[in-house]
Order: structure tokens, then C-alpha cells, then sequence
């Protein structure tokens, strides 16, 4: 998601500074992203060209068709005449969309690629909202960044509080979109902090060969605030406008990964915060508070408060209702006149989990679809979301199911299937005799029926914790009662895996790839470990009852250490694990003051906690899966 | 602040020498830099050895006696690298410090040469934190050690030359120091007993400077926490006691458990050994010497037991379990003696 | 209030067990000065007891008048502020805290409470500026940057506070801290010492002890007199008079920590091993630390193994711990051992019995 941004804005990549240094310079040819003309107006006539009525009728399902050709790159691969005629009359159009929009714009555009024709035409760019009405956000919050933002235009820059807000919230709720429409309202306009592409492994080694230093995304952002400081904001567009009606926008901060980088973006975000004379809004992406980026939303939550505690103002965005997700979508599908049923676009409405963007690119991918309606039978006979994805797990297939995929679990409980059932061919256990190397016959297995699991996992999304932790959670179901030496197998695999996820200052750098060697272990450790996997079975995979068990753990651990301080009589502080081994046994047998105000933390069971909380995953402990 | 109470000074500082020429037994070092104080021709200087043979005194003394008591304060800046405070505030306090332009002022007698010194002790434990932290902190020292070379002159402190980068010693004159001989330690302890009128019979003496292994300053610090606790006259249990260092009866009591080859039996004098307070790193080095250097104990077990306390000692460093470590060492013992398979008979 | 705190000695002078190195304590502070100490030794061996006693050697009375809270410290750290809230026992004369409570902020907690407590310094009868003692327990949990702070604000501070170390292994403290305290080993009471202090307890309470009762709770405690006193006090509770075959309670957990060392001797099969990964869920939910969940579930299964097999099995316990310390989930390690072991113990009963 993301992919193509508002074309209406003015991209301050760090890269097109004045003082162009020869190591960005180099970039800049390869991967500064094109610069779009600021007027929306003719963004808006290109796109009306595209659902004008002359091409409406009976152009529409070429339309669609070319671009279901251009998304699976199938172009190339034409054959038949007829079909090739067509492809000549689009790219014909293309050219000459092309050629009148380079010529709108005066500069070149060199790319005349169907990716370039198929990015501008993104509903989610298409029908990003121009006013405040049409943005999907909760009124409130609108209303809140724009008085804001008026505040800011009144009172000058010389004002003593900060000029930044802050807006948090998960991906796709509107945040970026929200500044955009209030600056328009409100006759600014948003210049927007990009990085330049990320420069990749063999660029950089290329470079560094001819003296180039490598820049991360994080250090481009410091030479941004630093210029911002030192500078202002010196481009060469900005002298059109008074300074006074300028939005600095800076969504899409760098990820960074381990402390040292993480307190530099910190240092860097606290100096922007102290210097920066334009209303500036700083976007935050929350990514939900999965238990597999603990550390991270740690580090995010201690960096906005303490930003808000430098005198940011902060809004939270919550996820888009459902309804105004559907409200906008019908607003869509009106203007592109296209046919859509109305469970239909309740199902993306609900399965996007508040995000619009997903939400919108899922409409407009299913609307590429040859047959909408006949899926959409399918979809007919259920009403509710969770039902509908248990059944939809084995009905669909894969490439209807994925557009939908805001929630990965789906595709990600497909992976865990395969791996745990863990089909293998029969037969001879050496594949070829082509393999010198001879195994001892314990070491050997029979090939597995799939694709690599390191490409399964890729294609599933798997996050190494997640996808660790629910193989724990359900290996055993899978080992055979009388392996038990199996079980051990995998549950050391699993315990390597672990040490490898478990964040260490010291290897910061490799975080990533510790990442993927570990997937890489849980996954094939369970692979090998499993000799003979229970086959015939139907089983549940269950969610990791593990992630109940941290969060029990920490609030009782909290709630003895919190107790020492009722605790009037001892003059002394105990560390928890003697409060918990040896004092609260005792004080159970000694009856004493077990009584309604101290409840001892065997009372709060994981039993309880474990119906409470869970009921947003409850669909997914029934979630059967077929063996495949 | 109010003066610190005579009886709480360090003896360590108290006797500190405060000359170059009084540092113990290291002659050669002496000699050359009793030559520089002379010429007052300073080069950068690395000392290196083992902890407690006076590096960090002789640094000091050089200071102090160029510079006297009067300018000291100004013209040296001693930083000790490991301070948390982060490669930057160390290298900010570097700048600022050699910013400040010298005076020729000659004060009392002092030769007063026109630079400063910036004294970096402990320099190798920079490498404790993130290896790229280091790398910075590396390159920003190169950096300014050139840039203030003119002005500056920097002496590095370590225990292992092998940990200061090759840029960085190339520039330096580097120093060795020996650990120091029995000798020499009795003798400085010795001196110590009388400014202090304490009674220390010969065997205390020996085990004193057994217990401390070379290193003075422990050395010194045994003997004050003594006298603290048990007055004048010490005998060798008290030093024993105070210096936490394990009784030999107690290594000897596991390493026959071991032998005997009865799992339980060294297992109860594990435990004994944990409950007693024993740290089990200090106890895995006591074992260590005891298997070594035993005759009836054969090349290839001596290896395989030697091979287990190395990987004990990582692990109790990484915080493992003492008790379950300790146990473990004692059960490889006993079956590298009784010579029982390395691999598990039974299972896989 | 419980036995353990009731009968705990107040003075240097009444205590049972570690008499001689209370009678150095008292030495070492008649000067109205001390140097900073460092206390380690085993859980429950005494060490909180003998500090206690030695600040009100210091301090008189005072020392006893001690206030509970929780309290906040904003830290400047460079461009941000960071929050941090610990649980603090004081007095006008000391200030007692687990600073690795603080997690990974434990070094600001340490620099800041030392500097604020040398900017208040009591002043003595005499006029002239005390110092006051904080005591800072665990030391061996904190992190190596925090003791390397606490070294320099050691030195820093030498003259307004001492400092006094708690923690239970000295070889986890860093040898730059060791060797600025003077360092107290304070090993556990033996067995027989533990039945002093228990028969004591009886008198005061007058109860009557049938022979050999004090011996059995003194052998169940591990050596430990808190754990000997709670134990003590427990059986009071179920039944007095006591009989001499009294069962003495086992810890809860300890029970079903040995439940599950029996259910793993009856079957061995990853059915088993999901049976005891509940309950291993269970123990750990109750904050028992996994380290003492895997030391005691050794120590069940040592009772019923073959040397052969102890030696195998200890090999193991270790090695996951070592584990577990260095991981996140300790359950994964945990369960890994048991899986170890489940099968080890199927392979020698194959091999014993066919």
C-alpha cells in the first residue's frame, strides 16, 4: 500500500536540495521520484478521460481487461490477433495520454511504461479526498487538526509553542489524507519529506567502489532536519508561496532498528521539533500492538511522548468505522460506475480493519477481476466477517483471498498448515543420485511436497516471533505419539530460534537478517524434526496461548511487587521471585490476609485471562484446516 | 565537601607514590620516562600490563611532576573510558578541555611544559559497547589526537595492548608492565604494616600475595578491609575471608566428591559449595589449577575436562545458573576420571 | 506480622547466626564511618537481616523508623526525560531500593538517587555533615553500563553517602565495584544453626518442640532461615501441639513442580509433553522464575535416576538454563529440557526393559 502518493504535492526529497552533494547526486538520476506538477486540476482531467462515457460502455471490460494484464505483467505473453490489436490501440493511448500529459506538465517524463499508466490510476490516488467532507476520518479529529492548523495561521511563527502535531495511527486510517484536505481548505500548501528509494545492497557496494558512502534512509533524514535548521526551507518552488500557508509533512519516518539508530531518529525528530518555523505534522504509524514488536512499539511510544513532552501536540486516529469505509466505497463505485454488490463491499469494508487504503485498493483489484459476481456467490450465503473467513479459507482460492489480505492470518494460517502437516513424497528418501553427499538414514527425509518454506513464508507474510510461536503452540499436535525423540528435535529447533529473535545490542545491524535465519530454523526444524507426522487428522491451530501467558505474567508480577507497599510490616524489600516462591506460598497456608483485599495470584488464573482478550481471535481457534 | 575521614581514605591513594621514581619494580619504564621528565620532551604514551603494577600511578606521578600541584588541575584531564557516558560527552570533554589555550606560567619550580595531557584509563574496555559505537569512538579519538597533537599529549592505560586499534598505538609510546614478583609485593606491604602498625606474620604475608596474584592495588585492598575488620593483627584466615577467595579445603572437598565417582556425593558438595556463598567462576579457576597440575591425571582427560570449564565459564558469564553450571563441571569431572563415554548411551 | 519479621534481630548484638561477622560489623563501624560494603550470599541466608541491624548500629533508633513508598524520579537523560517510579523503603538515614526494578533504566536510577541524596545530607549532633547509606539490593541483576555508573558515582560521592551492595552472586558485580567495598560473605546457616534460631523461636512463642521436629523443617528449608521460619510458622497454623511426624507443608509450587516430574516418569509422548507445557504455563504465570522451576524440576528427577542418567540429565538442565537466560521465551527452553528428557528416559527404559 502506499505505493503512489498524492500527485499533488510538492516532494521535498532531500536529494533536489541546492547544495547537492555528489553522493546524492549520483541517486538522484535513478531514483528521485518523478516530479508531479502541483496543480490537481489536471491530475482530475486525466482520470476523467479514463471514465468518460464514450470509452464507458463497451471500453469499460478492455479497460479492466488491460489492466488485469498490466497487474500480472502478462503484456508480453499476448498471442492471439485480435487481443493483439488491442494491446496496439491501448499502448496507442497510453502514448497519447502520455504525450498530452507531458505536455501538461512541460517537462519530460521518460518513463512511458504501462507501471507509470497503471500508478496514476490508483483509486486510492484518484479519489483521495479533496475537501473535509470526503475525508473518512472521524469529524472530531478533522476538526481538531484543523483548528490547529488555523491556530498556527494566526498567531505567527514567532509563537512560543511548538509547531509540530503529531497524529498517530495504524496504516491507512487517513492521517496523511486529513492533512491534505485541511491544508486545502485552509489554502496552504503540503510539502512532503520523501525518502529517496532506498539504495540497495549491490548499489551501495557499486558506490562504495567508486567512492561513494552509503546513506541510510535515516541518515538522509538527518541531513534533512539539519538543512531544515541551518536553512529553512530553501527550494527553489517555495518562493512562490508566503511561507505563512506552508504544510511540512513528514509521513513515513525511517524504521529503525536497535537503540543506537533509534536515538538518533529521536535526537533528529527533537531538533526538527525545536527549530522548525512552519506548522509541520509528523504522521506515526502505529503497527498495532502485536506481541512480535514489543520492543518496537515500546521505542515508538517512549519517542511520541516524549516529543509531545517537547511541546508536540498530539492526535490519535482510530480505525476507520466500517461504515465509512462502506460509505466511501459506494461513493467509488458510483463514480466509476461499476456494479458492485452490496455484501460485497460490507465483506472489504470489514475485513480492511479500519484501513480505507486497503479497503479501496481491495475494491478496485476485485473489480479487475474477470467474473466479480460469480465470487461473489460465494460471499452470498454468509453474513457475519469471522464466519465468512472460516469458510472462505478453503472456498477461495489464493488470488481472490489476497487482495482482502489486510489481516494476514489467512495466508499465514495456509503456510502453518502446510508446515506443520508437512506432506512429503514416497518413495526413495534420496532424491537424485546426483546428491554426493550420503546421509546417515536418521538425517534423511523424503522431499517435501511444497515450495521452499523460506518462499512460502515470504508469500504468507510471516513474521519470524509470529510464526515461532504458533508453530510452538501447535507442533505437537502434529509429532507422533511415539516420538517423542521427534518432539525434542523440534523443540530444540524452537529453542535456537529464540535465542536467535531475542534482540542484542550488539548485533543491531543484523537484525534483519537474524530475522529470517530464525524463521528459517522454526520453520525447517520443524520440517526435519517431525519424522513422521500425524497425517489423517483435522486439526485446529490454535493461537499461541503463550502471548496470554506474558501478559498474566507481567500484571501479577506487578501486583506482588506492588503489594510491598501495603505491606507495613516488613521493613524490607524482596526481590519478586522471593515474594513468589517462598512468602506467598506461606502467607496461603498461614491464612493470612488472603482475604478480599489481597487476592493471591493463583486467584487470577491464566484461566480467566485466557476468555478475556481472546475474543478478537476467537474466529481463529475454530479455524479448521484441511490438510492440503 | 568536608575532608573525607582519615579512616575512610583508600590506602590505595594514601600510598599512592607520588613520583615516577618510586613505582615498583618497573625499572626500564622508569628509566626511559625519568628521562622525559628531564627533557620535559613528552611523546604520546600507551602503558599496557596486568591490572595493580602502577600504570595508572606512573601516569599520574608524570603529571604531577611536571605540572605541580598548582597547575595540575588545569593542564590534566583524566578520563576513564568505560564511563557510560557515551563517546560523545568523552570526546566533547576532550575538545573543550584542549580548546583552552596554555599558559607559559611556571609555577614553583615545575617544568611546566607548554601542553596538556589527557590521561584515558581502562582505554581497551571502550570496546564494551556496541562494536559500532567503538568504531566511532575510535575514529573521532584518531581525529583528534592529530588535531590537537601540537597541544596535547594523551596517555592511554590498558590491560591488553591487543584491544587498542593499530592506528591508535602506532602513534604512541608503548610501555610494558611486568606483574610484579613476591618480592617486591612484601616488601611494599611490609612498608604499608608499619606506617600503619600492623602485625602480619610471614604466613599471612605469603598468602596475601598468593591471594592477590601480583596485583598490588588487590593487594592493598585486602589488607585495609582487614585491618578494618579485625584490627591490627591479621592472620591469613582473616585475609582469606576478606578477600572472598575460596579455601583450599573447600576445592579440595568437590574435587575428591568428583573423583569418587559418585554422582550424589558431588552433587551435596555442590550444593555446599553454593550455600557456603561461594562464587562458582571463582571456584571453576581453583579447579582449573587443582586438575591441571595433578600428575595421576592422564593428557586426554585433563582435555576433556579443561574443554567443560571453558564452556562453564561462558555461560556463567552470560548469567547462567551457578548451581546448575557448578553441577555440570562436576559431573563431566567425574566421568572424564572414571573415563565413562562422552556420548549418552541410551536414546538416539 | 509474620515470624520472620517478628523475631528478626534489630541489633548487631542479638543476632543467632553469624555472630562473628556481626562482631566485626560492630568494629568496623564504632569510628562513625564505614566503607561501602558489599553483602553476598545465598537466598535467605541473612543478609538483609545483618544490614538492617548494622544501620541502626549506625544510626540508633532512628534507623527502625522506616516509610514504604513508591516514588518518582524524572531523569534527565541528554534531549529527552525519562520517568521512572521504584518502590523505596527509608529512613531519615538511608534509602533502600531494587534498582533493577527499573529494567533497562536502572543506570539513571542509581546516578540520580545518589546525586539527590548528596544534596540532602543530615547534619549530625556536632554540626558536622553525616552521610546518609543507601542500599541497593541485587546489584548482581544490574545492567553492566549501571554498575559502571555506579562506580563512578561511587567515587563521586564517596564523601556524603556510603553505599550498601546486596546481591547473591559476586562474580555477576563487576570487579571495579568489588573492589571498591569491602566484600561480606554471607554464607547460608547451616543446619544445625537454623535449629537454634527455630528452637528460639519456639520459646519465645512457648511451644513445645517434640524432638527432632526443629531438625526435619531445619533439613526441608535448603539451608535457607527465611524459608525454615515461614515453613515453622506455617505448621503452627495447621496443627499444635505438634506431633513428631508432622508432614511439613511443601511450598505449593514446589508440589506441583514435583507433580510434574511424576507425570513425566508415567508417559513419555509429545501428548505428555503438551500436558506439562500447561503446566509449566501455570507455574510461570505465578511468577515463579523459570531458572527455579528448571533447578527444581532437576531436583525431582535426580531423585528417581540411575548415576548414568544423572549425569546425562544435569548435563541438559544446564544447558537449557544457560538457555533460557540468554532467550526471551522461557517456556521454549523449559519444554525443550522436558522434551530432552522425556527422551533419554524412553531410551534407557527401551534399552533396560525392552
Amino acid at each position: 500500500m502506499g505505493k503512489g502518493k498524492r500527485s499533488s504535492t510538492i516532494v521535498i526529497s532531500s536529494s533536489d536540495d541546492d547544495e547537492v552533494k555528489d553522493k546524492t547526486s549520483v541517486r538522484l538520476s535513478k531514483s528521485a521520484p518523478p516530479r508531479k506538477n502541483p496543480k490537481r486540476a489536471k491530475k482530475l482531467t486525466v482520470s476523467s478521460s479514463y471514465s468518460s462515457p464514450f470509452q464507458n460502455s463497451s471500453a469499460i471490460d478492455f479497460d479492466e481487461w488491460r489492466q488485469s494484464a498490466v497487474a500480472t505483467g502478462a503484456v508480453g505473453s499476448l498471442t492471439g490477433q485480435w487481443e493483439h490489436e488491442v494491446a496496439v490501440k491501448f499502448l496507442h493511448d497510453d502514448i497519447v495520454n502520455q504525450i498530452c500529459e507531458e505536455f501538461d506538465q512541460g517537462f519530460p517524463q521518460f518513463k512511458v511504461t504501462s507501471d507509470s499508466s497503471g500508478n496514476k490510476d490508483m483509486w486510492v490516488e484518484k479519489y483521495t479526498p479533496s475537501c473535509l467532507g470526503d475525508v473518512a476520518v472521524h469529524k472530531k479529529k478533522v476538526e481538531e487538526v484543523k483548528s490547529w492548523f488555523e491556530e498556527k495561521l494566526k498567531s505567527n511563527a514567532d509563537n512560543s509553542f511548538s509547531n509540530v502535531i503529531l497524529i498517530s495511527g495504524q496504516a491507512g486510517v487517513g492521517k496523511s489524507a486529513t492533512i491534505y484536505a485541511v491544508a486545502c481548505h485552509l489554502g496552504m500548501e503540503v510539502y512532503e519529506w520523501r525518502t529517496p528509494t532506498p539504495t540497495i545492497w549491490q548499489e551501495h557496494v557499486h558506490n562504495s567502489n567508486s567512492g561513494i558512502q552509503y546513506m541510510s534512509k535515516l541518515d538522509e533524514f538527518e541531513s534533512f532536519v539539519e538543512r531544515i535548521r541551518k536553512y529553512g526551507l530553501v527550494s527553489a518552488s517555495l518562493t512562490r508561496v508566503s511561507p505563512a500557508s506552508v504544510v511540512l509533512l513528514i509521513d513515513d519516518l525511517p524504521m529503525v532498528n536497535g537503540k543506537v539508530s533509534y536515538g538518533r531518529l529521536q535526537r533528529c525528530l527533537y531538533l526538527l521539533l525545536q527549530s522548525v518555523r512552519l506548522p509541520t505534522a509528523i504522521l506515526i504509524n502505529d503497527y498495532g500492538r502485536s506481541e512480535s514488536a514489543e520492543q518496537h512499539s515500546r521505542y515508538w511510544e517512549e519517542l511520541q511522548s516524549s516529543l509531545q513532552n517537547a511541546g508536540a501536540y498530539k492526535v490519535t486516529f482510530n480505525p476507520i468505522t466500517a461504515n465509512s469505509i462502506k460509505r466511501a466505497l459506494t461513493r467509488i463505485c458510483r463514480l466509476e460506475r461499476l456494479k458492485v454488490n452490496d455484501e460485497y463491499i460490507d465483506f472489504i469494508a470489514k475485513s480492511s480493519e479500519g484501513d480505507i487504503r486497503s479497503a479501496i485498493t481491495s475494491l478496485q483489484y476485485f473489480s479487475l477481476k474477470p467474473h466479480p459476481l460469480d465470487t461473489l456467490s460465494v460471499l452470498n450465503s454468509v453474513s457475519t466477517y469471522p464466519e465468512e473467513k472460516q469458510t472462505e479459507t478453503n472456498r477461495l482460492d489464493d488470488r481472490v483471498l489476497l487482495p482482502f489480505g489486510k489481516d494476514a492470518t489467512l495466508s499465514l494460517f495456509h503456510a502453518l498448515g502446510k508446515f506443520l502437516h508437512n506432506k512429503r513424497e514416497t518413495g526413495s528418501t534420496v532424491p537424485s543420485d546426483t546428491d554426493v553427499i550420503l546421509l546417515k538414514e536418521k538425517f534423511s527425509r523424503c522431499p517435501i511436497k511444497m515450495d521452499d518454506p523460506e518462499l512460502v513464508l515470504c508469500q504468507a507474510h510471516g513474521q519470524a516471533r509470529l510464526v515461532t510461536d504458533f508453530l510452538h503452540e501447535n507442533v505437537l499436535d502434529f509429532v507422533n505419539e511415539e516420538a517423542i525423540e521427534d518432539a525434542w528435535v523440534v523443540g530444540a529447533y524452537l529453542s535456537d530460534t529464540d535465542l536467535l529473535l531475542t534482540p542484542s545490542s550488539k548485533t543491531w545491524e543484523a537484525e534483519n537478517v537474524l530475522q529470517s535465519a530464525a524463521a528459517s530454523v522454526a520453520v525447517r526444524g520443524v520440517l526435519f524434526g517431525n519424522t513422521s507426522p500425524l497425517s489423517s487428522r483435522w486439526h485446529a491451530i490454535r493461537r499461541p496461548v503463550l502471548w496470554q501467558i506474558d501478559q498474566s505474567l507481567k500484571h501479577n508480577k506487578n501486583q506482588i511487587l506492588s503489594r510491598r507497599l501495603d505491606d507495613t510490616t516488613s521493613a524490607s524489600l524482596y526481590s519478586h521471585s522471593t515474594l513468589a516462591t517462598e512468602f506467598n506460598p506461606a502467607l496461603k497456608w498461614l491464612g493470612h490476609r488472603v482475604a478480599a483485599d489481597h487476592q493471591a495470584p493463583d486467584e487470577v488464573s491464566f484461566d480467566e485471562d485466557d476468555c478475556d482478550g481472546m475474543s478478537v481471535d476467537d474466529e481463529v481457534d475454530d479455524d479448521e484446516i484441511e490438510e492440503w | 565537601m568536608t575532608p573525607v575521614l582519615p579512616s575512610s581514605q583508600q590506602w590505595v591513594e594514601k600510598y599512592r607514590p607520588k613520583q615516577v621514581k618510586d613505582v615498583a619494580h618497573q625499572e626500564e619504564v622508569v628509566r626511559v620516562l625519568t628521562n622525559t621528565l628531564e627533557t620535559t620532551n613528552c611523546p604520546h604514551m600507551l602503558f599496557y600490563g596486568p591490572p595493580g603494577t602502577g600504570k595508572t600511578t606512573t601516569a599520574l606521578a608524570i603529571a604531577h611532576q611536571l605540572y605541580g600541584p598548582g597547575l595540575y588541575k588545569s593542564r590534566v584531564l583524566e578520563l576513564n573510558a568505560s564511563d557510560d557516558r557515551g563517546i560523545n560527552v568523552v570526546r566533547t570533554k576532550i575538545k573543550n578541555f584542549a580548546a583552552v589555550a596554555v599558559g607559559t606560567a611556571h609555577q614553583g619550580g615545575y617544568p611546566c611544559p607548554p601542553y596538556k595531557i589527557i590521561i584515558l584509563d581502562e582505554a581497551d574496555s571502550m570496546t564494551e559497547d556496541a562494536q559500532a559505537s567503538v568504531l566511532v569512538l575510535r575514529n573521532a579519538l584518531r581525529r583528534t589526537m592529530e588535531t590537537y597533537s601540537k597541544v596535547t599529549r594523551f596517555f592511554f592505560i590498558c590491560n591488553y595492548i591487543s584491544r587498542i586499534i593499530e592506528p591508535l598505538a602506532s602513534r604512541c609510546a608503548k610501555f610494558r608492565f611486568k606483574p610484579l614478583t613476591e618480592e617486591i609485593m612484601t616488601s611494599r606491604i611490609l612498608y604499608i604494616c608499619n606506617e600503619e602498625g600492623l602485625n602480619l606474620d610471614s604466613e599471612a604475608l605469603s598468602t596475601l600475595s598468593s591471594i592477590s596474584q601480583g596485583d598490588l592495588r588487590r593487594a592493598i585492598t585486602y589488607l585495609q578491609g582487614a585491618a578494618r575488620l579485625f584490627g591490627s593483627s591479621i592472620t591469613s584466615k582473616d585475609l582469606i575471608s576478606v578477600s572472598g577467595v575460596i579455601p583450599d579445603d573447600v576445592v579440595q572437598a568437590l574435587f575428591i566428591a568428583c573423583r569418587s565417582g559418585d554422582f550424589d556425593m558431588a552433587d551435596k558438595e555442590v550444593k555446599n559449595v553454593i550455600a557456603e556463598g561461594y562464587p562458582a567462576s571463582q571456584m571453576l579457576n581453583h579447579l582449573y589449577d587443582v586438575v591441571v597440575e595433578s600428575d595421576d591425571i592422564p593428557d586426554d582427560q585433563k582435555a576433556r575436562i579443561c574443554k567443560k570449564f571453558g564452556e562453564a565459564d561462558k555461560c556463567l558469564a552470560d548469567g547462567a545458573d551457578e548451581y546448575l553450571q557448578l553441577l555440570d563441571v562436576a559431573s563431566n569431572i567425574t566421568r572424564a576420571l572414571d573415563n565413562m563415554p562422552q556420548e549418552f548411551p541410551f536414546g538416539s | 506480622m509474620l515470624w520472620v519479621d517478628k523475631y528478626r534481630p534489630k541489633t548487631l548484638d542479638k543476632v543467632l547466626v553469624h555472630e562473628d561477622i556481626a562482631q566485626n560489623l560492630k568494629k568496623l563501624v564504632t569510628e562513625q564511618d564505614c566503607p561501602h560494603l558489599l553483602f553476598y550470599g545465598p537466598s535467605g541466608s541473612g543478609k538483609k537481616t545483618l544490614i538492617m541491624a548494622l544501620l541502626r548500629q549506625i544510626f540508633g533508633p532512628g534507623a527502625d523508623k522506616v516509610k514504604v513508598e513508591n516514588k518518582a524520579w524524572r531523569v534527565d537523560a541528554g534531549s529527552r526525560a525519562i520517568d521512572v517510579e521504584l518502590t523505596t523503603v527509608s529512613s531519615t538515614h538511608h534509602v533502600e531500593l531494587n534498582p533493577s526494578d527499573a529494567g533497562f533504566q536502572d543506570r539513571y536510577v542509581v546516578q540520580e538517587i545518589i546525586k539527590e541524596m548528596a544534596k540532602n545530607r543530615p547534619i549530625d549532633v556536632k554540626g558536622r555533615k553525616g552521610f546518609k547509606v543507601l542500599v541497593l539490593n541485587e546489584v548482581d541483576k544490574l545492567s553492566r553500563e549501571a554498575q559502571h555508573s555506579l562506580r563512578r558515582t561511587m567515587e563521586k560521592y564517596s564523601a556524603s553517602c556510603r553505599l550498601i551492595l546486596c546481591c547473591n552472586s559476586s562474580s555477576k558485580v563487576s570487579e571495579a565495584i568489588r573492589s571498591r567495598c569491602l566484600n561480606m560473605r554471607i554464607n547460608a546457616p547451616t543446619e544445625g544453626e537454623i535449629m537454634k534460631v527455630l528452637e528460639f523461636i519456639g520459646k519465645k512463642e512457648s511451644l513445645q518442640l517434640p524432638p527432632g521436629f526443629a531438625d526435619r523443617i531445619a533439613h526441608q528449608s535448603n539451608r535457607s532461615l527465611r524459608r525454615a521460619i515461614l515453613l515453622f510458622e506455617t505448621c503452627r497454623v495447621q496443627q499444635y501441639p505438634f506431633t513428631s511426624n508432622q508432614a511439613i507443608p511443601p511450598m505449593d509450587w514446589e508440589e506441583y513442580v514435583s507433580e510434574i516430574a511424576s507425570s513425566i516418569f508415567k508417559e513419555q509422548s509429545p501428548k505428555r509433553l503438551f500436558e506439562v507445557r500447561g503446566k509449566l504455563y501455570e507455574l510461570l504465570v505465578n511468577c515463579i522464575p523459570p531458572e527455579i522451576i528448571l533447578k527444581r524440576l532437576l531436583y525431582e528427577l535426580l531423585k528417581k535416576l540411575d548415576s548414568e542418567l544423572k549425569h546425562e540429565i544435569s548435563h541438559w538442565a544446564a544447558y537449557y538454563e544457560h538457555r533460557l537466560r540468554l532467550g526471551q521465551k522461557a517456556i521454549f527452553h523449559l519444554e525443550a529440557f522436558v522434551a530432552k528428557f522425556m527422551s533419554i528416559y524412553k531410551g534407557f527404559l527401551i534399552e533396560t526393559f525392552g
